[in-house]
């Protein structure tokens, strides 16, 4: 009686004696969401480009932000050091289009599934012998620590950290929307076929789009880095981004952000109101139950394209 | 004549009085007076273009000498066919500036019939929108003896006709520029040459009998009418109007160019005749026109929008529209209505009417009308309850449009108003509406023995309606008088009104009944495909066709319990509980203007249809349950062949008359 | 209009097809065919099903290698072309079954035909600056002329998967537009339409070929249009040309009844 008075009506009674502290609480959780966004948006533009579940995201993530770490610790000023990490994104971008990409072209997809396991390993191994295998921590020199808004307690690197991914998102939503390569890319995702007959050259757009996903990565690393410190665990939480792509759906950038954003807020309130009477530490499966329950209801996701059966 | 004269001056200062009783002389006013506002608007390429009254002025200057050059006389009619395009719209304000005559005829007119208005007419010039008139008056030219030059407003597909006296309105304007360069006085002088008797344009009217017949318009018919009506609503140079009825219909010339040619306001084309909502959408009209067929596809479209969206969109609509019904058209009249209901009338303005107005493109309307046909209450009130002015008149092109118009606070969804200005309106003894007003036209062309029908020696007007002013002075339109009949046992039969109570149902298009003579009434009906389509879909009922569709005993069923609804209606009503409709059959084929069963306006020829399908309506009165007819059709690949559907006959219930039931005409509006 | 059955002056060979042999397998698709395009004119590939049309488009085009023969455009070997090389040196064209991006706009479509066009280059237009953003606005302007000629601006902003078939088809040949073809490819342009959107498509080939010049070369099985829009017609049939010439000549070929009525090949 009483485990079921704590899971249904006990967190609601907490949550209406204190208003406040549930809002505190959710905004931390959304806030932290919006890297789970980045992270998944990285998996989403590969996948609406090219039609491949890139497995090595979470690494691209990793890898990034061990390059910034690396190139800081050698003494490189930090705007250097952000320069020369895109350049290296650029160039892995390159090599998986020319090393992996290219020769695979017209395979399967689950082919190119394993292909981008295999380049997660690569880039895992290059990242250890290029930097060594040990826990870094990051300090961009970010603002942190807390303050008040309207009574309500808000980290301010979680801010920033939220501002810039806006601001990230916005500048791809524009780059979309607006640009003939935008354009390009979405011709690519929707048809292959009838993009090459056009004349889109794919290679480029490849080349592109694994670009903005290590731009995408870049962000993504260097906030999480920041907080959790630079280690090869940052390549797992990058696959928390999984539910995200269940909840969003694969194919939709919109729900990649509104599914971070759900994810990051169900993990930190599950944890404060549901967390005491199911032992703790819900955090880190709280994410996959919610996903469960889509696929159950929805298994499109909440924006993905509409599966429609016409008879 | 003579003692209409002193009626037909107008204000002094006013459009209408002599110096500004041509259009010509308007448009050197608006020139004059506010140069720099907008005159007309025209999507080109996908952005939309704007001409200044300065500009316009330009424009119209440069065809008029053009014409001049090309040698067009005073009195001389000139032919204009196309789209609403400004340069059609200017050419016959460049036509009247030489005392030329336009005849606007209808764009999707063919051949033959453009042919009968280029003869009557005698017309001298056409000036066309594009290729597709070329072609059309190309093929006829030979035998429109008088027709000697040809001007078209868009090149494309032309380049190669080789064809003398085919000349491109880009051309024409050059030339006129050279020729106002020789003569720069030439064009004030003949502007000032005109006056408001002389004749502004010619109206063919389709008519549902015979051939058209040339309506003649003076400026002053046209302009102090349209004043009257500037004056009724307030109209001035801030609305904007959009321009996409048939130029050849005179509504379109009253709204989209006398009234705003008086009162100084702008005109938008839309880029193409299917961009019409969209254009609506951008434009924001503030001053708008529909016939009751338009504004009735916009609702169903709303409505199928609705259907497919989510659970609490549509909950919300639902309830607020529910709302909205109840006191939306009480706030738009000014009524009394509790604090409680506005604020959550005012809440649904956010949140439902606002977005609805907004998609719909009529978010700034602050005066729209429909005529021409009677409205279907229940969608008269939706627009109303939106808080959407929109109202009804009457008229015809022989009254310059206006002769009643509903006044503001005083909107019955049954009636058309009161009359405007200084219109006279009287019922004659049988029954028939007369009126008498400036805008009363000055004859058919050529035609005396119609004009003479038409209208008395003292100006009084016949409608040809049958109706009676109510109570509260306002106009209330039955039938076409002719057609009002008698039933075998004496009773009024009034084929009209019956066929616009069904076609108030969304899934009745058009309806064709018949009664008179006999001993009870029956209708062939057309369905609205894409309603019952909708409505097959839904419950599951296969089809492929219309033809299918139509011989579906579920469809039948669902026409009768609209039947059966208007015959409850009728039943409340003790004049007209005898024309109850017992039989009915369903149409295998859409009736259609290019079978001229319909007229260009898509009005039912009721007399052309009671003859092609007189087999059908013999089997009505007999005790068949089904007939076969014999039918030519038009294959889609332009082949012609007969075919022999048999049609299915059904029965509908008739109800017996309520005692001391008051006659509530328009239940479903409440 | 023009008169359509008359001669015209033929411009210069654009396309020459020499002894192309395609096989798939044992399969024997095209056997030997040649004939060429000349500017300006208005060429059909007709033949019944399975006579080997679309196979002779796909070599042109770069989708198949034929095994012998060769193909000169504009007075090069184009024996190794792929498609996007044929893209890139002026050939557009349409597909039998549609291949447009559904999801997308009707101008976001036409406006992909302009990629080829952007003079900028492809990685640094990613930045959306300057020379870049003009080079749109001139883009867009031209497509809004090829928008305004079909005659399809309603559905400029509707998703080209919700448009029925024969809008869809005008739209693909509005992308094909867009890029500013020498030659224009069309693979059965009125395949599945009725009578009107067929009149309606006859209308936009010929005035396409009439306003901005283009070559065009189709591939068609209803005869009718054909005889009535091209200036020149090849005729196949198991794979081999039966017949070459104006449309009179073709209409009264013997071998071309014969193909068309299901004559027994000996």
């Amino acid at each position: 009686m009483e485990f079921l008075y704590a899971i249904t009506i006990g967190p609601f009674v907490q949550i209406a004696q204190d208003p406040q502290f549930f809002l505190e609480v959710l905004v931390g959780g959304l806030l932290s969401g919006v890297l789970y966004s980045l992270v998944a948006l990285g998996y989403v533009l590969i996948y609406k480009a090219s039609g491949v579940f890139n497995y090595s995201q979470g690494i691209l993530v990793l890898f990034a932000a061990l390059t910034l770490v690396g190139l800081i610790e050698k003494g490189v000023p930090i705007w250097l050091a952000a320069l020369l990490t895109i350049l290296v994104t650029t160039a892995v971008a390159f090599a998986v289009e020319r090393l992996v990409l290219r020769p695979l072209v017209n395979q399967a997809q689950i082919i190119l599934f394993m292909a981008t396991i295999g380049i997660s390993f690569f880039l895992e191994g290059l990242g250890q012998i290029m930097w060594g295998a040990n826990v870094r921590t990051l300090d961009l020199g970010l603002p942190s620590g807390p303050f008040i808004v309207g009574g309500v307690l808000i980290q301010k690197f979680d801010l920033v950290a939220a501002v810039t991914a806006g601001v990230l998102v916005t500048v791809l939503a524009l780059f979309f929307q607006k640009t003939a390569v935008g354009r390009a890319l979405r011709a690519v995702a929707d048809d292959h076929q009838a993009a090459l007959s056009v004349g889109i050259p794919l290679k480029q757009i490849w080349i592109i789009v694994w670009t903005v996903a290590g731009l995408v990565a870049l962000v993504a690393g260097v906030m999480w880095g920041t907080n959790l410190g630079v280690q090869f665990s940052l390549a797992l939480v990058a696959l928390r981004a999984l539910p995200v792509l269940i909840l969003g759906g694969f194919t939709s950038v919109p729900g990649a952000i509104v599914g971070g954003l759900i994810v990051g807020a169900a993990e930190k309130v599950g944890e404060v109101y549901w967390g005491p009477a199911l032992g703790g530490a819900i955090e880190d499966w709280i994410a996959y139950v919610l996903a469960l329950i889509f696929l159950l209801f929805r298994p499109q996701g909440l924006f993905g394209e509409r599966i429609i059966e016409r008879v | 004549m003579a003692e209409r004269l002193d009626r037909t001056t107008g204000v002094d200062g006013e459009p209408g009085s002599p110096g500004l009783d041509t259009f010509p002389k308007l448009l050197l006013r608006n020139a004059k007076l506010r140069p720099e506002r907008p005159a007309m608007r025209e999507k080109d390429l996908g952005i939309w273009q704007t001409w200044t009254w300065r500009q316009a002025l330009d424009e119209v200057r440069a065809i008029a000498c053009g014409l001049a050059a090309r040698g067009l006389k005073r009195g001389e009619k000139v032919a204009v066919i196309g789209d609403n395009r400004p340069l059609l719209y200017w050419s016959m304000i460049a036509t009247q500036c030489l005392g030329g005559v336009p005849v606007p005829i209808y764009q999707d007119s063919n051949a033959a019939e453009m042919e009968f208005v280029l003869q009557h007419a005698e017309v001298r010039f056409a000036i066309v929108e594009d290729q597709e008139q070329v072609d059309k008056l190309l093929e006829i030219k030979a035998r429109c003896k008088t027709l000697t030059q040809i001007f078209y407003g868009d090149p494309r597909g032309l380049r190669n006709y080789v064809e003398e006296s085919l000349y491109s309105l880009a051309f024409l304007q050059d030339e006129g520029r050279k020729f106002d360069a020789a003569h720069p006085d030439f064009f004030l002088a003949t502007i000032a040459e005109g006056s408001g008797g002389d004749p502004a344009s010619f109206y063919y009217t389709s008519g549902t009998t015979g051939q058209p017949k040339g309506v003649i318009l003076s400026f002053d018919n046209v302009i102090l009418t349209s004043m009257a009506a500037i004056r009724f609503e307030g109209l001035n140079e801030r609305d904007e109007a959009l321009a996409y009825l048939p130029m050849a219909w005179i509504g379109d010339n009253v709204f989209s160019v006398a009234q705003a040619y008086c009162a100084g306001f702008c005109v938008a084309c839309p880029e193409s005749g299917a961009t019409v909502l969209q254009d609506l959408r951008e434009i924001g009209p503030t001053y708008f026109f529909a016939p009751p067929r338009i504004w009735e596809n916009i609702l169903t479209n709303v409505m199928i929008r609705m259907e497919d969206a989510g659970r609490i969109k549509r909950w919300l609509f639902k309830t607020f529209m529910a709302h909205a019904r109840r006191v939306g058209t009480r706030i738009l009249d000014g009524e009394d209505v509790s604090l409680g209901d506005r604020a959550l009338y005012a809440l649904g303005g956010l949140l439902i009417y606002g977005p609805l107005k907004n998609t719909l493109g009529m978010s700034r309307v602050r005066l729209a009308y429909t005529a021409g046909e009677a409205i279907g209450p229940d969608i008269f009130v939706f627009y109303r309850s939106l808080g959407i002015n929109v109202k009804q008149l009457y008229g015809s092109t022989e009254s310059s449009v206006f002769v009643t118009i509903q006044p503001n606070g005083e909107i019955y969804p049954d009636t058309v108003g009161k009359p405007i200005g200084d219109v006279e309106l009287r019922i004659a003894e049988n029954g028939e509406v007369i009126f008498r007003s400036a805008g009363v036209f000055r004859e058919y062309y050529k035609n005396p023995q119609a004009t003479a029908e038409a209208k008395t020696a003292d100006g009084w007007m016949h409608t040809g309606d049958a109706g009676y002013i109510d109570a509260r002075g306002h106009l209330k339109i039955i039938d076409r008088a002719k057609d009002v009949g008698r039933l075998n046992d004496g009773t009024m039969f009034a084929p009209k009104y019956l066929e616009n109570k069904l076609k108030f149902y969304p899934f009745i298009k058009e309806a064709v009944v018949f009664g008179d003579g006999r001993d009870y009434a029956v209708v062939l009906i057309n369905f609205d495909m894409s309603a019952v389509a909708n409505w097959a879909e839904r419950n599951g009922v296969p089809y492929t066709s219309y033809g299918e569709l139509a011989g579906k005993p579920e469809v039948y069923g669902l026409i009768r319990g609209n039947i059966e609804g208007v015959n409850r209606d009728l039943a409340d009503d003790p004049m007209l509980a005898s024309s109850q409709i017992k039989r009915f059959l369903i149409l295998k084929k859409e009736l259609d203007a290019d079978d001229g069963e319909l007229t260009r306006t898509r009005k039912v020829r009721r007399r052309f249809i009671g003859e092609k399908y007189g087999a059908l309506v013999e089997a009505l009165y007999s005790g068949k349950a089904t007939c076969e007819i014999e039918l030519q059709v038009k294959f889609e690949d332009g082949r012609t062949g007969t075919v022999r559907p048999v049609i299915s006959i059904a029965d509908a219930a008739v109800f017996a008359p309520r005692a001391g039931a008051a006659a509530p005409l328009l239940k479903k509006a409440s | 209009m023009t008169d359509p059955g008359s001669p015209r002056a033929l411009g210069e060979v654009i396309l020459a097809v020499d002894g192309i042999s395609l096989a798939f397998g044992g399969v024997k698709a095209l056997t030997d065919v040649s004939f060429d395009v000349r500017e300006g004119e208005i060429r059909a590939i007709i033949g019944p099903n399975g006579a080997g049309k679309s196979s002779m488009l796909n070599c042109i085009n770069g989708f198949y290698k034929p095994q012998r023969g060769t193909i000169t455009y504009r007075g090069k070997s184009v024996h190794q072309m792929r498609s996007h090389d044929a893209a890139a040196s002026g050939i557009a064209r349409t597909f039998q079954n549609i291949a447009l991006f559904k999801g997308m706009t009707t101008l976001d479509n036409i406006m992909t035909g302009r990629l080829l066009k952007m003079r900028t280059n492809f990685l640094l237009d990613a930045i959306y600056l300057g020379p870049a953003k003009r080079e749109e606005m001139r883009n867009r302007e031209f497509v809004e002329r090829i928008i305004d000629f079909l005659e399809i601006q309603a559905i400029r902003r509707i998703p080209v998967g919700k448009l029925p078939y024969g809008l869809q088809k005008r739209v693909e040949l509005g992308r094909a537009l867009a890029a500013e073809p020498k030659l224009l490819l069309l693979d059965e342009p009125m395949a599945g339409m009725n009578t009107e959107e067929k009149e309606d498509m006859s209308r936009f080939i010929l005035d396409v070929n009439d306003e901005f010049g283009t070559t065009i070369a189709l591939i068609e099985h209803d005869m009718g249009v054909v005889m009535d829009i091209s200036d020149r017609i090849v005729v196949l049939d198991y794979g081999r040309k039966i017949a070459d010439g104006v449309p009179d000549e073709v209409r009264r070929n013997q071998g071309v009844i014969e193909a068309y009525l299901g004559v027994a090949h000996a």
